[in-house]
């Protein structure tokens, strides 16, 4: 019966964001209610597909649009999860919003755009076509520059929602390629589709994968790498992510926990049987990913943004995430729950570390952790609901963010040994710098002396409130719902045509070791497919040091963050390691000089000299010959026009020469006998 | 019965005096007339060839060309009273305005 109304999900936030866009100027707060009503009726709705068709059901819904193309709702387990994580996050985010923007002349604008990124994210999130993906992928773009540049006065904002525009332009045309390559290969396959089936349907994908020519397989897979790269802020088109730091925090909340980012993620996880398939595409994902994640990790360890710090933390786990869809190489769909379980579990404690840091900043009146210290004695509720995100994140035992990584870590290791040790090596380290930086900060903003005047006082409890549910599910989430989790996760593709075994072939890793098994068990046998997974689980076999070693990074970088910034137990001071010379902390301070090399060196040497070389020959050349060729004609006119003499009887003349010379033509035509 | 010829030998002469005219004269009023002859001249055929060969479609089509001619010299007069009040000449050399 919820399935009835599933169309609700989008058009609620749709509805809210007419209203506030033009009555919210006359309501209380800007209309801030109107949306998170809608969000949570998006929730209330989710909740209810989730209840009836929770564990093997799924919602399928389609008409038809034009030519070969469709609208339709697709709800399997990997939508619904999202669906269900992007509209509670949201709504919480939109309720501490009320608080936030209180008082801000621009809230209705703020509401309105909020209500339609909400919306745009759901509506990607369960679309059951590429293209109608497609369309909301790039209104969560559209949303992001608008949200991001919503202090559009102040000219860093406009710059950051400019470059965050721009640079996700360029992975969305790569995905976009990606869409028009997929369609002409499976067209030209000439597939007797079903009425009630088009071509770009993700079920219609699915089946037909295993026609497509490899090649052309990994050149789709690359594209759709390329458009998620760019929202999920992998490198290297990472640079907008932090830079998107200039909009209200809240913003900040909504891109890099529900909204946003985890489309990226998302997008590779709901075509995972393409990159299985495709030959070389998981690899890509993973070198993308375990390199993001390290890279962007060191850059965490420097800033002193906070919210900077946030922001490349996501970053750095949005690294985590698609390397572990990467590494399904090695253990097929098991790669999609482990994925997207660290996707919802770091929707919630980003969230909340966002959220905090808002609550911090609207506080304190500044960005800076150096003009911060001590804060912990004034915002006791802030103070404890951030640490236990800063525990999550750090992947502290029993919190969310443990379950979640340490289960990334682990098969990144059995992705090691049946391919590759450097994912692994790399997630391993990055997982160290996180427990660091993560501590960094929390010690340094909390803990120790004031280091300068701020404004002292607790947020209202619009704000707190967001905070500790959140908190609660950073916490509880983990042990709550891993097992199951995984199971529903692990389902998904049991309701499609999708033969793992075959792809796994195509794409050249045929699957091997337990989750092969496993995963082929649960083709043939949706019904057990939950045993299946159930016996991969037990079968990991790794040794006792990889399991328990994520657990030792976690607490040792903790420690470490603890003996350099928490004045109680200080033994070192940061001075010691580094000093203000130091190339390498000021190589990480500057981003690995991406701003000096993407900027300075790439957009104003190359690109622009390139755009002066191209200037001279447009003009010299392009318009050159063009110019001659007009200016020719005008001198040859000049001389011609002569003959036009304005006087009368010179026509008359002419007409009757004219005249006297045809009849003349004419009789001797005649005479000799052509006519 | 006047033979024919003598009808094509006066439309002719008419018709030449009139291009003539047309050719070397200068003044807009001479223009005129001149093209009246070669209208007239025209005229001069229609009838006389209708006249001969029983049918007189070609003294109805002769009727319409005096009134079209009546139409023509009205505007053309009109516009040299114009010009003349522009310029204080209808000697049509001198009115080259919109020459290059």
């Amino acid at each position: 019966m919820y399935a009835d109304y599933a169309y609700l999900i989008v058009a609620l936030p749709v509805v809210a964001f007419l209203l506030c866009l033009f009555l919210g100027w006359h309501l209380p707060r800007g209309g801030g209610f109107i949306t998170v009503l809608a969000t949570l009726g998006a929730f209330i709705v989710s909740m209810g597909i989730f209840s009836e068709t929770y564990p093997h059901e799924i919602v399928h819904q389609s008409m038809h649009w034009f030519a070969d193309f469709n609208v339709g709702i697709l709800i399997d387990p990997l939508a619904l999860v999202m669906l269900l994580m992007v509209s509670f996050v949201v709504t919480l985010i939109h309720i501490y919003g009320n608080g936030y923007m209180n008082g801000d002349p621009g809230a209705a604008r703020y509401f309105a755009e909020a209500a339609l990124f909400s919306a745009s994210m759901l509506g990607l999130v369960y679309a059951d076509n590429l293209l109608q993906l497609f369309i909301f992928w790039e209104l969560v773009g559209l949303c992001s520059y608008l949200l991001i540049g919503f202090w559009y006065r102040k000219p860093s904002a406009a710059a950051a929602a400019k470059k965050a525009f721009l640079t996700t332009r360029v992975g969305d045309v790569l995905f976009l390629a990606g869409i028009i390559l997929l369609y002409n290969n499976l067209a030209s396959l000439n597939i007797a589709l079903k009425p009630g089936e088009y071509l770009l349907q993700f079920p219609v994908i699915y089946a037909n994968l295993a026609s497509i020519p490899g090649d052309q397989l990994t050149l789709i897979a690359l594209g759709l790498l390329g458009g998620a790269v760019g929202k999920s802020g992998q490198f290297p088109l990472h640079v907008w992510l932090p830079d998107a730091m200039e909009g209200p925090t809240t913003v900040s909340a909504m891109i890099h926990a529900a909204t946003m980012v985890t489309a990226g993620v998302y997008l590779v996880a709901r075509m995972f049987p393409l990159f299985y398939a495709a030959p070389h595409g998981l690899t890509a994902v993973a070198a993308v990913g375990a390199f993001t994640a390290l890279f962007a990790a060191t850059m965490g360890l420097t800033a002193f943004d906070i919210k900077r710090v946030l922001a490349f933390s996501t970053v750095s786990q949005l690294g985590f995430m698609m390397a572990g869809l990467g590494v399904g190489a090695a253990v097929g769909t098991f790669a999609v729950g482990v994925s997207i379980f660290h996707l919802i579990g770091h929707s919630f404690f980003k969230a909340l570390l966002f959220l905090c840091a808002g609550s911090v900043i609207h506080a304190v009146n500044t960005n800076d952790m150096r003009e911060m210290g001590g804060v912990g004695k004034y915002m006791k509720w802030t103070m404890y609901t951030m640490l236990i995100g800063s525990l999550s994140l750090a992947g502290f035992p029993l919190f969310t963010g443990f379950f979640s990584k340490d289960e990334i870590i682990v098969i990144a290791y059995e992705y090691g040994t049946m391919i590759n040790f450097l994912p692994y090596i790399f997630l391993v380290l990055a997982a160290v710098l996180t427990a660091i930086y993560t501590f960094r900060m929390w010690f340094s903003v909390f803990t120790g002396k004031e280091r300068s005047n701020y404004g002292k006082h607790e947020s209202p409890w619009v704000m707190l409130g967001p905070l500790v549910l959140l908190a609660v599910f950073a916490f509880g989430f983990g042990f709550a719902a891993q097992e199951d989790f995984y199971d529903y996760l692990d389902s998904n593709f049991e309701h499609y045509d999708v033969d793992f075994v075959e792809l796994g072939v195509i794409g050249g890793h045929a699957l091997e070791g337990e989750h092969g098994a496993a995963a082929a068990e649960g083709e043939h046998a949706a019904a057990e497919g939950e045993e299946a997974a159930g016996e991969g689980e037990e079968a990991h076999g790794e040794p006792w040091y990889i399991q328990i070693l994520p657990i030792i990074v976690a607490i040792g970088g903790i420690l470490t963050a603890a003996l350099f910034y928490w004045d109680r137990i200080k033994k070192f001071d940061p001075s010691q390691v580094t000093g203000e010379r130091d190339p390498i902390r000021q190589m990480l301070l500057k981003g690995y000089y991406q701003h000096e090399i993407l900027t300075g060196w790439f957009a104003e040497t190359i690109v622009y000299g390139t755009a002066l070389i191209c200037n001279v020959i447009d003009i010299k050349l392009v318009d050159g010959w063009l110019n001659w060729l007009s200016a020719w004609v005008m001198g040859f006119a000049q001389h011609v026009r002569k003959v036009q003499t304005g006087i009368v009887q010179n026509y008359v003349t002419a007409l009757v020469l004219g005249v006297v010379v045809l009849v003349v033509v004419i009789t001797l035509a005649r005479e000799v006998g052509l006519v | 019965m006047i033979p024919l010829e003598l009808y094509i030998l006066l439309a002719s002469a008419m018709f030449t005096i009139g291009l003539y005219g047309l050719v070397t004269q200068k003044n807009g009023v001479k223009l005129m007339m001149c093209i009246e002859l070669l209208l007239n001249s025209a005229n001069i055929n229609l009838v006389a060839f209708s006249a001969y060969q029983p049918n007189v479609n070609g003294q109805v089509f002769a009727l319409f060309s005096i009134a079209l001619a009546a139409a023509e010299a009205g505007v053309g007069f009109a516009i040299l009273i114009a010009l003349y009040r522009l310029y204080g000449t209808i000697d049509l050399d001198n009115i080259n305005a919109m020459r290059w």
